[in-house]
């Protein structure tokens, strides 16, 4: 989440007013740093991993599982501990441990049940550094869990299985139907009460004119009733005008129905960002990783279960994107254009729409050909010398409305901030975002943001999946890869990646062929002093009549293969190549043995010998003495799966311990 | 006569050589070698000389001819690393090929080193690291690594003095700053001891082959860590080019290179045998963004009537 300034924080018809303003400023903003840093050169490699808990409190007696809102007390006291580490005196550790490394840092997020953890410094290349990510994340857990009371527990499954029931699932408990997010499941306090957060959903129920609709299509077991009608949707209620959505056919029959943006927001993920050397790699990079982001997501699929019941989708993403949907119904295309500008075709929660890379390899019709851009604000930053890729990518990202504006920032300008640019840029929730540096900070370089993974039950596994993708960039700087498709396949991909066991079922759009052609010049790929970050003469992609059509460049391919190589050898796999990029350098023999440990989990989990979090939860649903076969996730079972996620978190599966089908395997 | 092969720059080749994990094999070596033949092949073919009538040795229009050494393929070593050197950590490893008299290594190790220097444009190398031939290390053996003969049975076990008298070169090249540190491969425990003292420069690395790199021998990863060692991994093999794959590759047919006469009656190449001497891999990578920039073979053979006898 974004800064957290404080302010009066303005209201949705008066927000829609200073809309322009903020946006066009906005953009100076981004010029004026465009201008400072785009010739930045020579950052070198840092990254960090953001890990996401839902704080769970256990009642063993009453054996429930609740959300603990706790989420201030805790970051209080996480921040007192952190100043008085400051100050010389460190969080203990046993046998020292974590000698030499920051303290990791915790900040609020939307949920008032979750925590964020971040290294409290950033990793670089070193491959000794790899080495601490999985021990410095569970210090992060230790230390979060030291916060906390001792029946809490940080616990990273991406949802919690009953948020929004009718039960007391959140401790202290509150009732729905508040006036920021009108739910008739979640009351308002379930997210931070900081003023951004209730502006931010209270802002986007009135610019869309209803309340978010999120219908999830649900697992139909033997005892389903058929048709299946959500029993828990109470048609009844009337106290805000949007109780009505419901009675206008907002639940849909054979639907999970939810109602506020608590229940995407809500969910935890795995991002990493990565520090590229200048903005020509990080353009690079956004590039080459976006058609990854599917892949990753349905490889780390962890999400079978909303509102007690258990669905047939495998991951979080599109109830975010519902979650966050601020569209209007002309922008939906369901009324015809009068008072907006355009029809949208995604929400601001999506896959990503433009490639940014002055890249010859980047063909025109990779790109979108109905996307929607804003002419005027193009047209401003390629007067300011923008080149027509990126002045495409922000004028795309500045569609959308700014929808927490504080009253404050609106007197004047400040060209040497970012806050009315971050205001929309932190907003457009895409599967990659392309980070300018923050204008106060001289030592920090362009970055990526690599969004789509979700967060893992364990440590290990979130270790094992930011470093394999820090190694994919490794790889694909060192071997030039170009997984380059046309962008609308990438975002059929992320369909599909929702689909139940999609890792092994679906087939994904993917390059055929990830190798440049032999190149001549040895300079052409290290690319330190490109002209093209400071000139426009390379603006928009090179026409390409001579090439075989982009159909005919990918193929539907299985993860495994994209994983692991084709049996036929003709797609090599991101896992051979990052053997090959690793056979390339020095590294220790500790070091390698780690790293093999990891590169194993993500070839089993693509390969179907091990599970994913996904599947393993809805056999532990399935195999429970108290499931009915009626896809009905009851307050026992989720308290079950909660102490049996935690226990993972600390026995990974060893020795035939809970969670072995997805950690571990048969053998050990 | 002296042949050159070289590989060029592997990371701009196009299709890097993936590898199954179960290979243990010189594939990376052989299979760019060729590509980077084919390729000069190819472009001198395109280059728009198709009137130029057919000569009996046609590499030559490919290939360079310096004194007594012949380049394969023509290189002008024009290009260098794109960022200053101290962006760069540079590794280059020479496998010192089986049945070459350990008398001419203080020769071939100059003759390594400076190709790779010229290649880079730089003037020195961070880590120089050694491959001994017959020394295999064995993991599942904690006892000694054992000595071998290679396959053909005619060559001694590397020695241990000429082990010892091949160091003393490459303590001579690190103290002129050419080096910064050395590096042997395949230690084990035991011969690291042995080894020891006997040198003025310690190795600062002993890079070993591991096929499931979780069985290090304890005795070793003690042993290193009290010796200050590093233990770095890496997957080489240990008869990299070995003289029937240079025929192979040099020779006449599809798969040759035609540098070598078809027939010894023929002057449509050069006669005689050939016998590789050493082969020398070399990377550069940018240090704070573990980017390899730059990656290749260089390998000297000998060749024709003269060449020098092995060591019986």
């Amino acid at each position: 989440m974004g800064l957290l300034a404080l302010g009066t924080a303005l209201d949705w018809p008066e927000a829609k007013k200073r809309a322009d303003q903020v946006r066009k400023w906005g953009i100076e903003q981004l010029l004026a740093n465009w201008h400072r840093a785009k010739g930045k050169e020579r950052n070198a490699l840092l990254w960090g991993d953001e890990v996401e808990y839902l704080v769970v409190a256990v009642d063993d007696e009453a054996k429930k599982a609740r959300l603990s809102l706790a989420q201030a007390e805790i970051l209080k006291s996480l921040a007192e501990d952190e100043a008085s580490w400051k100050q010389g005196t460190r969080p203990q550790s046993p046998n020292n441990e974590h000698d030499g490394e920051e303290p990791p840092h915790f900040h609020p997020e939307f949920g008032r049940f979750m925590l964020e953890a971040t290294p409290g410094k950033p990793w670089g290349i070193d491959f000794k550094d790899l080495l601490k990510v999985e021990s410095n994340m569970k210090w992060r857990r230790e230390v979060a869990k030291a916060h906390m009371a001792p029946n809490e527990h940080p616990i990273t499954l991406t949802t919690f299985p009953r948020l929004g029931t009718k039960d007391d699932y959140i401790k202290p408990y509150y009732p729905p139907s508040g006036p920021a997010l009108r739910s008739q499941f979640v009351p308002d306090e379930i997210a931070n009460p900081h003023i951004r957060f209730p502006t931010l959903a209270g802002n986007i129920r009135s610019r869309r004119g209803r309340k978010v609709e999120l219908n999830v299509p649900v697992y139909k077991d033997t005892n389903t009733p058929e048709p299946f009608k959500d029993p828990t949707v109470n048609y009844d209620l009337h106290i805000w005008p949007e109780d009505d959505d419901v009675r206008n056919g907002a639940a849909k029959d054979g639907h999970v129905y939810m109602d506020a943006m608590a229940f995407g927001m809500g969910s935890c993920c795995l991002q990493i960002t990565f520090q590229a050397k200048n903005m020509t790699e990080g353009r690079k990079l956004y590039d080459q990783l976006s058609p990854l982001g599917p892949i990753l997501l349905a490889l780390t699929a962890a999400t079978p279960i909303y509102k007690g019941f258990l669905v047939d989708t495998d991951v979080r993403w599109n109830q975010i994107s519902g979650a966050v949907d601020d569209r209007t119904r002309e922008e939906l295309g369901e009324l015809p254009l009068k008072n907006d500008r355009w029809r949208i075709p995604k929400s601001r929660y999506a896959s990503n729409s433009t490639y940014i890379s002055q890249d010859p390899r980047l063909r025109k019709e990779y790109l979108d050909p109905d996307l929607i851009i804003d002419e005027d604000i193009k047209k401003r930053l390629m007067d300011d010398g923008m080149d027509d890729l990126l002045a495409t990518h922000f004028a795309h990202l500045f569609i959308r409305d700014p929808l927490v504006i504080f009253s404050e920032d609106l007197e004047e300008l400040d060209l040497n901030k970012a806050d009315h640019f971050e205001n929309l840029q932190s907003t457009n929730w895409q599967h990659m975002r392309f980070k300018p540096p923050p204008p106060d900070k001289d030592d920090i370089g362009w970055r990526v943001e690599f969004r789509s993974m979700e967060i893992q039950m364990t440590d290990f596994e979130n270790a094992a999946f930011s470093i394999f993708i820090v190694l994919v960039t490794r790889a694909i700087l060192t071997y030039d890869l170009n997984f380059y498709i046309s962008i609308q396949r990438t975002a059929e991909n992320m369909e599909t990646a929702h689909a139940r066991n999609a890792v092994h079922d679906q087939k994904f759009y993917f390059r055929k062929d990830p190798f440049s052609p032999r190149r001549p010049n040895p300079h052409s790929s290290s690319g330190s002093n490109v002209s093209s970050t400071t000139s426009s003469a390379a603006n928009s992609p090179p026409p390409s009549p001579s090439l075989t059509p982009v159909e005919s460049e990918y193929e539907l391919m299985t993860i495994s293969d994209i994983i692991n190589g084709s049996a036929d050898g003709s797609f090599p796999g991101l896992i051979p190549l990052v053997e090959s990029y690793l056979n390339s350098v020095n590294v220790d023999v500790e070091t390698r043995c780690s790293l093999a440990s990891y590169l194993d989990l993500i070839r089993k989990r693509a390969n179907g010998t091990l599970w994913t979090g996904a599947k393993w939860i809805r056999e532990f649903v399935a195999t429970h003495p108290d499931y009915k076969q009626d896809s009905v996730v009851s307050e026992r079972i989720c308290y079950d799966l909660v102490k049996a996620v935690d226990e993972m978190s600390v026995n990974e599966g060893r020795n035939g311990t809970v969670g072995w089908e997805l950690l571990k395997g048969k053998n050990t | 006569m002296k042949l050159i092969l070289s590989t060029s720059n592997l990371m701009l080749g196009g299709h890097p050589v993936i590898r199954q994990p179960t290979e243990k094999s010189n594939v990376e070596l052989i299979n760019s070698l060729r590509a980077n033949f084919q390729a000069a092949q190819q472009q001198h073919r395109s280059g728009g000389e198709e009137n130029v009538p057919e000569t009996k040795q046609q590499y030559a229009a490919w290939t360079k001819q310096e004194d007594d050494a012949l380049y394969i393929p023509a290189t002008d070593f024009a290009h260098g690393l794109s960022e200053e050197r101290s962006q760069y950590d540079i590794t280059v490893k020479l496998f010192y090929l089986p049945g070459i008299p350990a008398s001419r290594r203080c020769a071939h190790t100059r003759e390594a080193i400076d190709l790779v220097l010229r290649e880079l444009h730089v003037d020195s190398i961070d880590l120089l690291i050694v491959s001994f031939p017959g020394i295999l290390f064995d993991a599942d053996d904690d006892s000694e690594e054992e000595e071998m003969s290679s396959d053909t049975g005619s060559e001694e076990p590397d020695n241990f003095d000429s082990i010892i008298q091949t160091w003393r070169t490459l303590e001579g090249l690190q103290e002129q700053g050419m080096i910064a540190q050395l590096g042997v491969a395949e230690f084990g425990s035991e011969r690291l001891a042995r080894f020891l003292p006997h040198t003025r420069v310690k190795p600062s690395v002993d890079q070993i082959n591991l096929k499931d790199c979780c069985v290090v021998p304890k005795s070793l990863i003690l042993y290193a860590k009290q010796e200050r060692i590093q233990l770095l991994t890496h997957n080489d093999c240990m008869d990299v080019l070995p003289v029937g794959t240079t025929r192979e590759l040099l020779g006449p047919g599809a798969k040759g290179a035609g540098i070598l006469a078809s027939a010894p009656d023929a002057d449509d190449g050069i006669q005689g045998d050939v016998a590789p001497q050493w082969v020398v891999k070399y990377t550069a990578v940018v240090k704070d963004r573990g980017v390899v920039e730059s990656k290749g073979y260089f390998a000297l053979a000998d060749v024709g009537s003269c060449v020098q006898q092995q060591q019986q």
